[in-house]
């Protein structure tokens, strides 16, 4: 049956159900809002930097006096090459840069192989049917880090990391997470349900780097296999319910006070499969319950390097 | 006296080794995702690769042992299930202290709760009922099993009330069976809510103005699964005509809309005017 697009299923579901079409952004009821500006740097100084954005749009934004950069590392925001693709975090109406994260990427997988090199290592990562493969190198100066929360380093194992991108190639950085100690088959059952599901359901958010550029909406792992062409969905230890491509999520963010309504717009069968937990805020409960487009992840006061937050997760 | 009690126990003995191989070769067989058996024990207490063969070891030595009792007087077969049962209660000593986390397997996947006393007063009460055995007289198990009589009965219930009471698999058989998952977590089959909606009322009232009998997008959301068909509105227009059907219960509920091309709901045609009639 072929898919149609999750637009058209938000409405026709409202319609159905009688219910009102409900606009995916932030709710601007809880101070002063967010934007996430992406593109690419065209030029920066201490004081400005201009970015090419990806609807062709030249930007000049204000750099505030404590604003920090991430590339690989803390850098001053100065520092960062022309050239680099920057996420940034930013206030009054999207003008004044609070935080840039540049070449910034996550790598959500499974290993498939590792390579025998002895210094850099090359990590074949499966991410997914919609995903694909990747190859990532985990330079030897960060592995002692990454190996350190990723003691099952072997093919069928999880991997999390965050990194950057730099001349095509993605290089690990920083672990995202502590691995699970189980093969990514063999992800723990959900607790056993009772009468009903909760309305809201609290775990981990996370983000990817698999949406389109500047998208915001959200990926979810427990989808019907068959409404969204992806075989490996439908797993989660956190007991969800089943949702659909184009079904609005309230997600809040525990740990900044902040909410946003997002549509669905990807199955997250890789992010169903960790069992871990958020430490941002106190301990979350087990299971990542949804991956949010950076774009989406930023404006609800999620920092990138340290991906995740403890949510909470409504029906929007 | 003695002797009753003891043979009333070898049929309570063949029932658990019996259960024991089948649930564990059905366990080692349906593991099609590598890593199930790492919660259950004894294959936990070896690499990670030997887990399937550990787990059918034990499974063909069970199997061994019981046909060997049940077919042949041959002593070494009762000291071999003495000697199982007894070293079963050391592996299962050394699980909980090293692995408090796992369950004993015995009855492959559904013991996967961690081992506690109960489990084993279990393995102790069989090494007693199987060197119990011991004494019994020289015969082939099947002999002494044919040859059973009611007067045997209060020992074998009694012996078998004992094992009950010291399973922990009764109780978690009971919750999966009790607790039965919501319905919005279940996964349910998209032709059986299809099958559901051709035969209600708002299918029938709505076929006609469907262009095509099969639908064009389908899904779900909760308890609800949406069939959406395209179809003309009464004034012709081409419309969608989407379907909800809820997936619980017998009769479940059937809404339906007609949404326009721009994504507006289009009202249902008003019902005629009644006719007036006479007194």
């Amino acid at each position: 049956m072929p898919y149609r697009s999750a637009e058209r299923r938000r409405v026709l579901a409202a319609a159905a159900l009688g219910r009102t079409v409900q606009d995916p952004g932030p709710v601007s009821s809880e101070g002063e809002l967010l934007h996430s500006v992406t593109g690419e740097i065209l030029d920066v100084s201490p004081h400005l930097i201009v970015i090419d954005t990806p609807e062709g749009r030249e930007e000049r934004l204000i750099i505030a006096p404590w604003a920090t950069a991430w590339r690989g590392e803390a850098v001053s925001p100065a520092d960062l090459p022309v050239g680099s693709n920057v996420i940034i975090r930013a206030l009054r109406a999207g003008r004044v840069v609070e935080r840039i994260w540049a070449d910034v990427t996550r790598m959500t997988g499974v290993i498939q192989s590792i390579g025998t090199d002895a210094k850099d290592r090359t990590v074949e990562l499966y991410c997914g049917p919609h995903r694909g493969q990747r190859t990532i190198v985990i330079p030897y100066g960060a592995s002692g880090r990454l190996r350190v929360r990723h003691p099952q380093f072997e093919p069928g194992y999880l991997f999390d990391a965050i990194g950057i991108r730099e001349n095509g190639v993605t290089h690990a950085r920083l672990p995202a997470t502590s691995q699970p100690p189980y093969r990514w088959t063999a992800v723990p059952p959900p607790p056993l349900g009772y009468s009903s599901v909760q309305s809201r359901i609290s775990g981990t958010a996370t983000w990817s780097d698999a949406f389109d550029f500047d998208e915001q909406g959200a990926a979810y792992p427990m989808l019907e296999r068959s409404d969204t062409a992806c075989d490996e969905a439908g797993v989660s230890c956190a007991g969800l319910p089943y949702l659909s491509l184009g079904s609005m999520l309230n997600v809040r963010n525990v740990c900044a006070g902040r909410t946003s309504v997002l549509p669905i717009v990807a199955c997250g069968c890789m992010a169903g499969r960790f069992c871990d937990r958020c430490l941002e805020c106190g301990t979350s409960p087990r299971g990542r319950i949804v991956e949010l487009s950076p774009t989406s992840f930023v404006e609800l006061g999620g920092d990138l390097t340290n991906g995740c937050f403890n949510v909470r997760l409504g029906l929007g | 006296m003695l002797t009753t009690i003891v043979i009333a126990q070898l049929p309570v003995l063949v029932l658990l080794l019996v259960a024991g191989t089948v649930a564990k070769i059905w366990t080692a067989a349906r593991e099609s995702e590598p890593g199930a058996l790492s919660k259950l024990g004894p294959a936990v207490l070896v690499a990670e690769r030997w887990h399937t063969p550990a787990m059918l070891c034990c499974a063909f030595g069970e199997l061994f042992l019981t046909v060997g009792l049940l077919m042949t007087d041959y002593s070494f077969f009762r000291w071999g299930i003495t000697a199982f049962f007894a070293v079963s209660t050391y592996v299962l000593w050394e699980l909980r202290r090293r692995r408090p986390d796992v369950g004993c397997g015995c009855f492959g996947e559904v013991s996967a709760t961690p081992v506690g006393l109960r489990s084993l007063g279990r393995t102790v009460v069989l090494t007693a009922m199987s060197a119990g055995m011991l004494q019994a007289p020289g015969a082939t198990g099947w002999s002494m099993l044919t040859g059973i009589t009611w007067a045997h009965a209060p020992a074998a219930i009694g012996g078998l009330l004992v094992l009950l009471a010291l399973s922990p698999e009764i109780e978690e058989a009971a919750a999966r069976l009790r607790y039965r998952a919501p319905c919005e977590q279940r996964p349910l089959d998209t032709s059986t809510a299809l099958n559901r909606l051709r035969v209600s009322k708002a299918w029938q009232s709505h076929e006609s103005l469907l262009s095509g009998t099969e639908p064009i997008d389908s899904w779900r959301e909760l308890c609800w699964r949406f069939f959406a068909y395209p179809g003309l509105s009464h004034s012709g227009e081409p419309v969608d005509v989407v379907f909800a059907i809820y997936l619980s219960g017998r009769h479940p509920a059937v809404r339906v809309a007609l949404v326009g091309i721009d994504g507006q709901p289009i009202k249902a045609k008003p019902l005629p005017d009644s006719l007036p009639v006479s007194a």
